[in-house]
C-alpha cells in the first residue's frame, strides 16, 4: 500500500537557529535537514544564517562553509565538487541535484536542504542507496560478449553514437529518487537511473546479450511502473533523459 | 515496518512540475471517468424503465448542480483525450525533451478548458 504520509519517526520537527556572527549585510537563511542516529529523536530543520559575501557559487560551497565555520557535526556525502562523481546528490529547494554544479543564484528564497527524498536517512543528508546498487547489480551492468580477440572490440561510429546520453549517467541517483512510482515501489520498480543503465546495455552492439537482458527487465513491476512522470528527466544534473531510454525499453519489447 | 532511521521526506518537499501535475490529474481524471461511464450507462439504462425517468435525469441535468457535473466530466474526459494523445507520442518515442514535455503538458492543461466549453456549447445547440 502506497504511504503518503512520513511515518513517525520521521516527521520533522523545529530544530536550532544558528545566527550570522560575521555581521554581514549578505545574509541568507539555509534550512537543513537533521538527523543523528546516535540520538532517539525525530528529524529535525536547523537553520543556518550565512554570510553570502564570502561564499563561492555552488550549495556545496555553502554546506562546507556551514560545516567549517558554523557547525562541524552537519553531515554529507562530497568527493570531487566537479559533476562527475555523484555523491553530493541531495534535495535543494524540492528538485533534486547536485550541489556542487547547483548555484545558489539560481535558487529563490530561503534555500532548503534535503536529503534525496524516501531513502533510509543514515545521517543528515546521507540516504541509504544499498537497494539502487543492489537493483543496479541485478540488470549486470557489464559487457556481455563471447568474442575475446586481440585487438579492439570495434564499434561503427552510428553504432557508438548510440551510447550518447547514456554512458555519461554517473549513478548520483537524482532521477531515481525523484520518482514518484519509485517511492511507492521502490523495491520492486527498476526505477530510472537503473533502467537507463539497462538499456546503455541493452543498445551496446557489442554486447550479445540483447534478448536476455530485454526479457530478464520486461517485468510489470520492474519496467511498467514507468508512467513517463518526466520527474527523472526534469532532475537530470547531467541533463540526461532516463524517461525517454526506459520509452526506447518498452518500444523495443513492443516492437520485438 | 516501523524502522530506527527515518525515511526522507519526499512528496511532503518535492516540488510540482507540469508533467508530473499532467501525470497526476491523469489518474484522477481516469478514475472519474470510470465512474462517470457508470453513470452514464445507468442513465442509459433507466431510460428502459420508461418516460418519468427520463424526466428525471433530464431535470437534474438542468439544474446548476447538473451542469458543473455534466461541465465536470466533459472535462474530464477532454483532459484524459489530450493526455492520452501526449502519452501515444511518448510511447512512440517523441517528445522526451524537457522543452517539448513542458510545452505538451500545457497544451493538455491549458487546451482542456476551450474544449470542454466547445463541446458543451455544441451539445446544448444540439439538444
Amino acid at each position: 500500500m502506497v504511504q503518503f504520509n512520513l511515518p513517525s519517526n520521521s516527521k520533522i520537527k523545529k530544530g536550532q537557529y544558528y545566527k550570522d556572527k560575521t555581521g554581514s549585510k549578505n545574509i541568507r537563511k539555509v534550512n537543513v535537514y537533521r538527523w543523528d542516529p546516535s540520538k532517539n529523536e525525530n528529524p529535525r530543520i536547523d537553520t543556518y544564517e550565512v554570510d553570502m559575501d564570502n561564499c563561492s557559487s555552488k550549495v556545496l560551497d555553502i554546506l562546507n562553509k556551514i560545516k567549517n565555520e558554523i557547525d562541524p557535526s552537519i553531515a554529507y556525502r562530497r568527493s570531487c565538487a566537479h559533476g562527475v562523481c555523484g555523491s553530493c546528490a541531495m534535495n535543494m529547494n524540492g528538485k533534486n541535484g547536485l550541489a556542487c554544479t547547483k548555484s545558489h543564484s539560481e535558487l529563490d528564497g530561503d534555500i532548503d536542504i534535503y536529503p534525496l527524498p524516501h531513502l533510509k536517512v543514515l545521517k543528515d543528508l546521507i540516504g541509504d542507496l544499498s537497494t539502487l546498487y543492489k537493483q543496479y547489480e541485478s540488470v549486470e551492468p557489464w559487457l556481455k560478449t563471447t568474442k575475446i580477440n586481440d585487438k579492439e572490440n570495434i564499434q561503427t561510429k552510428e553504432d557508438r553514437a548510440k551510447l550518447d546520453g547514456l554512458y555519461e549517467c554517473i549513478m548520483c541517483a537524482c532521477c531515481s529518487t525523484s520518482c514518484p512510482s519509485y517511492w511507492w515501489n521502490g523495491e520492486k520498480y527498476l526505477g530510472p537511473a537503473v533502467l537507463l543503465q539497462a538499456y546503455r546495455w541493452i543498445i551496446d552492439s557489442r554486447d550479445e546479450d540483447r534478448k536476455e537482458r530485454l526479457k530478464k527487465v520486461a517485468d510489470e513491476l520492474k519496467l511498467y511502473r514507468c508512467h513517463t512522470i518526466l520527474n527523472c528527466t526534469n532532475a537530470c544534473p547531467k541533463g540526461l533523459n532516463p524517461a525517454k531510454a526506459i520509452a526506447e525499453i518498452k518500444k523495443m519489447l513492443a516492437t520485438a | 515496518m516501523e524502522d530506527k532511521n527515518p525515511i526522507s521526506p519526499h512528496i511532503q518537499i518535492y516540488n510540482w512540475h507540469i508533467s508530473s501535475l499532467v501525470s497526476i490529474s491523469h489518474r484522477i481524471t481516469g478514475i472519474i471517468n470510470f465512474f462517470a461511464i457508470t453513470l452514464i450507462g445507468l442513465w442509459i439504462a433507466s431510460l428502459l424503465l420508461g418516460e418519468g425517468y427520463y424526466e428525471h435525469t433530464s431535470s437534474f441535468l438542468s439544474s446548476f448542480f447538473g451542469k458543473f457535473i455534466c461541465i465536470g466530466i466533459i472535462w474530464s474526459f477532454t483532459f484524459q483525450v489530450l493526455s492520452e494523445i501526449r502519452h501515444l507520442v511518448m510511447d512512440l518515442g517523441y517528445g522526451f525533451e524537457p522543452k517539448t514535455t513542458k510545452v505538451s503538458g500545457l497544451i493538455v492543461l491549458i487546451g482542456s478548458f476551450p474544449i470542454s466549453v466547445l463541446i458543451y456549447t455544441t451539445g446544448r445547440l444540439i439538444i
